[in-house]
């Protein structure tokens, strides 16, 4: 009987901000010892939903009940009375405080003074519930992952009984996810309750219980997992049949546009990011970049755009050297560049300019005299809102006021409308729900037909292996090989990602990355 | 019962603008109360301070030419300090901007004061002023572009340097030293040949400094500058997000050594302005018109149209008090400086509550 015990029961639960209705009548439940995937697009209100439960915001209308008796939550502090933990996307750690000191901080058992013995308290805690960690490191030295795993141990710490997480996974590797599950799979035989928000459908289907599904605000209704399935789940979310399959349409390719060969990057800490790399692009195909987060990619798109000096080898562009030119030299010569941060907005967009402004980023420079366009980056602006089906409230809203997924597409648009012939982008859907992710994969493909060179750097190889033609995997800024991607499988290029399986020399004739129609000039080619 | 903080939706202008001015009177009133303990008529006081004293004086138009002469400098630093402001590049260094450039353009108004025609010498002292205050502001630049020093304190300290300077020149009595009066056994700065003086234009038996139409002027394009061109448009980004400038193609550094240069050149021809309009140089010459044109920048968040409004609010309570005390000699002209600390209190106040309500909620949840 234990099991069916409601650990948290949301009834009827309407919030409105302004005219905007972010829930609607949503009933939710969790019952102990069960993980509850919670599942919908951008913007169908499920952080709002959460954030009611974290004590963030106030129900409108509605009531929540722990194990069974009405509560009111008015603040974070009632929240964690009550046993509710919250993780959120964002961490809420302090940078430059130990990771024991971020847990005792929060903790008014704690006291004013920080005892010598806070170490081997958190420490003696967090083993208990089978993590490793030092507790002595500061929290700008740790990986993502590892300050993820810090917020988890926080909120054990506080007696949460009830952990929320928003978004866990989209900052984690394929590895690191597992290591997460595992974690809330031991945490759920304690009996805790969990909820999990993801876009991610094959992560819903691997740990949840139940999902309970939001669109647009409301509550649709809440399945087993044993008893659904992808299609059935998109369906829900979406409101109408979705076609999964990513489309990858044959595209007669063209002479190699951007030609990268033995190319060498340092990163910021003067390690080496990118490692005698060869690879090229031709105009009509996309060309994938796997990898473990951190293995060269953000260096690699930096040096192509020019933001980074390289230390040595050559990029060459329809046969003309690009090293060294400034990166307004390298955009007037048609390589777009674009890549979203794990916090979305650190490059590319302004976040405090308009749309219209940031319309004008790469191009305000064209317009005659002194003065910047306006009128054409309004008409811009309207263009892309349009085609790409933008939510704003007009075309002069800051950007950061947007959603993520309506962030993104003004990226992508104002990058696309400018003609470029390469288009470099990493994680062009990071955090985009299902029905934005396909109309990014849309633009690209429309792009690709269009005779354009993609470099792609992604991070779920599903898609990879849908979207790209060609993936070159690279792990510790090297390149493992270049792999057509209908004859490749994920697991192949797991191995490869991890270093333990090398196809750069499959071909003694010719090493991987170098295209035999090469544009490089003959005395270029020893460089 | 306990009260919460919430976001308001969409506070339009009118509210916000309302907000304002409740502020302004509410700064007023608290004003009051401290005069009233004092033994002095409120009312009368304010009076008196809101007309800067003008009624019943013999040369009421004397007194509004003085009045511009403050006005004009803080005017001008404001608009400079925004400039800066808009790029999050912490200009605190206007003293020591302002002071430069009133050394430089003192400098060249003594040397070739007697020898060139009455414009000629202004315009020169004007483009040494701004020459002396940008080149003292784009060196704390171009250490910022280069090596990644901290804007705030280089400024801060350099204000310290010119101000010991000007110090030095006041109170060094020596052959080489042409900035002081040789004629007084006491050092004393001399008076500035006429040609120095700045041109005023007669409106009847008013006297319209020139200066103050060129501040005019420099707010007007200051306006356009950062609304309508290119190197407006580079600063705004720039300021809200240096590698989205950089990614965008934008030579940052050039912008920033360019903005800061423009912005403290401004500031110094402002100390050339005040020098001129007061015929002499003195120890005392800003006014701490840097410090001031940080809030009255604030105050206006930075909008063109909003400076105007403030610094002509914070000039009439300064030049006001100082003109009411003369007739209450227990209230001295610090007063101004109080009565600015809480508007602008009050105003930050009223700027929260533009954005947010505080909303009385029962305990229970419906």
């Amino acid at each position: 009987m234990e099991e069916q015990r409601c650990a948290i029961e949301m009834r009827g639960i309407t919030k409105t901000f302004g005219s905007v209705v972010a829930n609607k009548n949503v009933d939710l439940n969790v019952r102990q010892g069960e993980i509850l995937a919670l599942l919908g697009e951008n913007g169908s209100g499920k952080t709002t939903l959460m954030n009611m439960l974290s004590g963030i915001y106030k129900p409108d209308s509605g009531s929540i009940l722990v194990d069974g008796t009405p509560v009111s939550i008015h603040s974070p502090e009632d929240s964690k009375r009550l046993g509710i933990g919250m993780v959120h996307q964002h961490f809420k750690l302090v940078d430059v405080f130990s990771a024991a000191d971020n847990i005792w901080l929060g903790d008014e058992k704690s006291g004013p003074v920080l005892h010598k013995d806070r170490y081997k308290i958190i420490a003696d805690m967090a083993r208990k519930f089978g993590f490793a960690i030092d507790p002595k490191k500061k929290v700008y030295n740790m990986a993502v992952s590892e300050k993820q795993t810090l917020e988890i141990i926080k909120v054990l710490y506080y007696g949460a009984k009830i952990i929320i997480l928003d978004e866990p996974t989209a900052v984690l590797t394929v590895q690191e996810t597992q290591k997460l599950f595992d974690v809330l799979r031991r945490m759920k035989q304690e009996g805790h309750a969990i909820i999990i928000i993801t876009h991610k459908l094959n992560e819903v289907l691997e740990i949840s219980d139940r999902v309970a599904i939001l669109r647009k605000g409301e509550y649709i209704g809440t399945v087993d997992t044993a008893a659904t399935n992808e299609q059935e789940l998109t369906e829900f979310m979406v409101g109408r049949k979705v076609d999964l399959n990513i489309q990858r349409p044959h595209v007669e390719t063209t002479r190699p546009l951007l030609e990268i060969r033995d190319l060498s990057i340092r990163n910021d800490e003067g390690a080496v990011a990118i490692d005698q790399v060869s690879f090229y692009i031709r105009g009509g195909e996309i060309l994938g970049v796997a990898g473990i987060a951190g293995c060269g990619q953000k260096e690699l798109c930096e040096a192509i755009a020019g933001l980074r000096p390289i230390e040595k080898g050559q990029m060459i562009h329809k046969g003309d050297n690009i090293v060294g030119l400034s990166p307004k030299a390298i955009l007037e010569k048609g390589i777009s560049m674009s890549f979203i941060p794990e916090d979305r907005l650190g490059m590319g967009l302004a976040p405090s300019l308009s749309i219209t402004d940031n319309m004008l980023l790469k191009n305000y420079r064209e317009a005659p005299g002194l003065f910047v366009d306006r009128k054409a980056g309004r008409a811009d602006a309207e263009q892309i809102i349009r085609d790409l089906e933008i939510v704003t409230p007009s075309t002069e809203t800051p950007v950061r006021r947007l959603s993520g997924g309506n962030v993104q597409k003004v990226l992508l648009g104002r990058e696309i409308k400018a003609g470029p012939n390469v288009i470099v982008t990493a994680y062009p859907v990071r955090g985009l729900d299902i029905n934005s992710s396909y109309a990014i994969y849309d633009i690209l493909n429309q792009q690709k037909q269009d005779g354009v060179g993609i470099l792609f750097v992604g991070e779920d190889l599903d898609v990879m292996i849908g979207l790209c033609d060609k993936i070159m995997v690279l792990c510790h800024g090297k390149v493992m090989g270049v792999v057509h991607a209908h004859k490749t499988s994920k697991e192949e290029l797991g191995l490869m990602m991890t270093g333990a399986l090398d196809l750069s020399h499959k071909y003694e004739d010719k090493p991987s990355g170098i295209a035999r129609d090469s544009q490089f000039q003959e005395g270029e080619e020893k460089g | 019962m306990n009260i919460r903080v919430v976001k308001r939706e969409g506070a339009g202008m009118g509210r916000q603008i309302g907000a304002y001015v409740a502020a302004v009177a509410a700064a007023l009133v608290v004003g009051a109360v401290l005069l009233a303990i004092q033994g002095v008529e409120p009312l009368a006081f304010y009076q008196r301070m809101l007309t800067l004293g003008i009624p019943g004086n013999k040369y009421p138009f004397r007194i509004l030419e003085n009045f511009i002469k403050l006005f004009v400098p803080l005017l001008i630093v404001s608009t400079a300090l925004a400039l800066a402001f808009k790029m999050r590049f912490w200009n605190i260094g206007g003293e020591g901007q302002f002071i430069l450039g009133a050394i430089c353009a003192s400098a060249v108004g003594l040397k070739l004061g007697e020898s060139l025609p009455r414009p000629a010498v202004l315009l020169v002292m004007a483009l040494c002023g701004l020459l002396g205050g940008g080149l003292y502001g784009v060196f704390v630049a171009a250490l910022k572009v280069k090596w990644g020093t901290n804007e705030t304190l280089l400024t801060l300290m350099l204000n310290y340097i010119a101000l010991y300077f000007l110090q030095f020149f006041a109170e060094t009595k020596g052959d080489w030293n042409f900035f002081l009066d040789p004629a007084s056994a006491r050092p004393k700065f001399i008076k500035f040949p006429v040609n120095a003086q700045m041109l005023t234009i007669p409106l009847g038996p008013f006297n319209l400094n020139l200066s103050l139409v060129a501040a005019g002027v420099i707010c007007a394009l200051i306006f356009v500058y950062l609304k309508h061109t290119k190197g407006g448009y580079e600063i705004a980004v720039v300021g809200d997000s240096p590698s989205t400038a950089r990614y965008a193609g934008m030579p940052v550094g050039k912008i920033v050594v360019r903005t800061i240069f423009l912005s403290a050149a401004l500031i110094g021809l402002a100390g050339a302005f005040y020098v001129s309009s007061a015929g002499t140089l003195s120890a005392s010459v800003t006014n701490d018109v840097g410090w001031t044109g940080i809030v009255v920048a604030w105050l206006a968040k930075l909008n063109t149209a909003g400076i105007v409004l403030a610094s002509l609010l914070i000039t009439v309570l300064q030049f006001g008090c100082q003109s009411a005390s003369t007739t209450y000699p227990s209230i001295d002209a610090n007063f101004a400086n109080l009565l600015q600390g809480v508007i602008l209190f009050a105003v930050l106040a009223a700027d929260f509550f533009t954005r947010f309500k505080l909303v009385k909620q029962s305990k229970e949840v419906a």
